[in-house]
């Protein structure tokens, strides 16, 4: 599991996560984003098109960081989900929870 | 009839393990990709589950699957000497809460529950026996004429 920071235009910072993201992984995945936040990042972007894997341990780390954000003002948005890592966010009634688009142009254009 | 046996430590990193354990089982049946990923996705939540809340004692254990399948029928058995623990006794989450109110319990299971036709446990003699059963038709090969048509190479 790797996430790729960067930051880009409207001061969003995207997060490119590559790899599996389970149990196993999901501890340092979960620090990173949070520590991104710590450091007053509070438009996150990520981009799962490289995402092969997602359960719940990863599904929780975007709970809670748009929960963190939200009194901030900031905000979670996903872009680029895979078939089955859409289904899986739908099954969990997590496209409720975030704004989620097809393209990471347009994503970035949403905040 | 195909079978497999797929014996895990109570270690987070034999995730990898159990999912190319399962990838394999499910391509050399057949099955539809998105199959095989919920099932993997469903086995990773249970075996989280015990390797995680499980065990106090530190020591080494192991957690036994089973996979048969037969006429579109597939049968799993997960075994564990963990602490007694029904997974399928817990209610499942409100996923219809707002983010505030969203709790972080029971989302794992409920995507096992959401996967598998059913779902049975039992405690026996000391281990946690969880049985489920799930339907699942093999992906048709395409036809000739289909094959040829998708090709873009």
């Amino acid at each position: 599991m790797e996430i790729l920071e960067t930051k880009i235009d409207n001061n969003v910072l995207l997060l490119a996560f590559k790899g599996r993201l389970d149990a196993n992984s999901s501890n340092a995945a979960q620090d990173q984003v949070l520590a991104a936040i710590d450091r007053g990042e509070i438009r996150l972007l990520a981009d799962l098109a490289r995402l092969e894997y997602i359960s719940s341990a990863g599904l929780r780390i975007f709970m809670m960081a748009a929960k963190r954000l939200k009194p901030l003002g900031g905000k979670v948005v996903l872009c680029s989900l895979s078939e089955p890592i859409k289904e899986i966010f739908e099954i969990a009634g997590f496209v409720s929870l975030f704004p989620i688009h097809p393209e990471r142009d347009e994503a970035v254009k949403s905040f | 009839m195909d079978q497999m046996l797929v014996i895990l430590k109570n270690d987070l990193a034999e995730l990898d393990r159990l999912a190319e354990a399962t990838e394999q089982f499910g391509s050399r049946n057949d099955w539809p990709v998105k199959v095989v990923y919920r099932l993997n996705l469903s086995l990773d939540e249970l075996v989280t589950n015990v390797i995680s809340y499980g065990y106090e004692d530190g020591a080494e254990h192991r957690i036994s699957i089973h996979f048969s399948y037969h006429e579109d029928h597939l049968t799993l058995v997960m075994q564990d000497d963990a602490r007694p623990f029904n997974p399928i006794a817990r209610p499942d989450p409100d996923i219809t809460q707002p983010l505030e109110e969203r709790g972080q319990g029971g989302l794992g299971i409920f995507l096992v529950r959401q996967t598998m036709d059913t779902t049975e446990y039992e405690r026996r003699d000391g281990r946690n026996v969880l049985t489920m059963h799930k339907k699942i038709q093999r992906e048709v090969p395409q036809s000739a004429d289909g094959d040829t048509g998708n090709k873009n190479r």
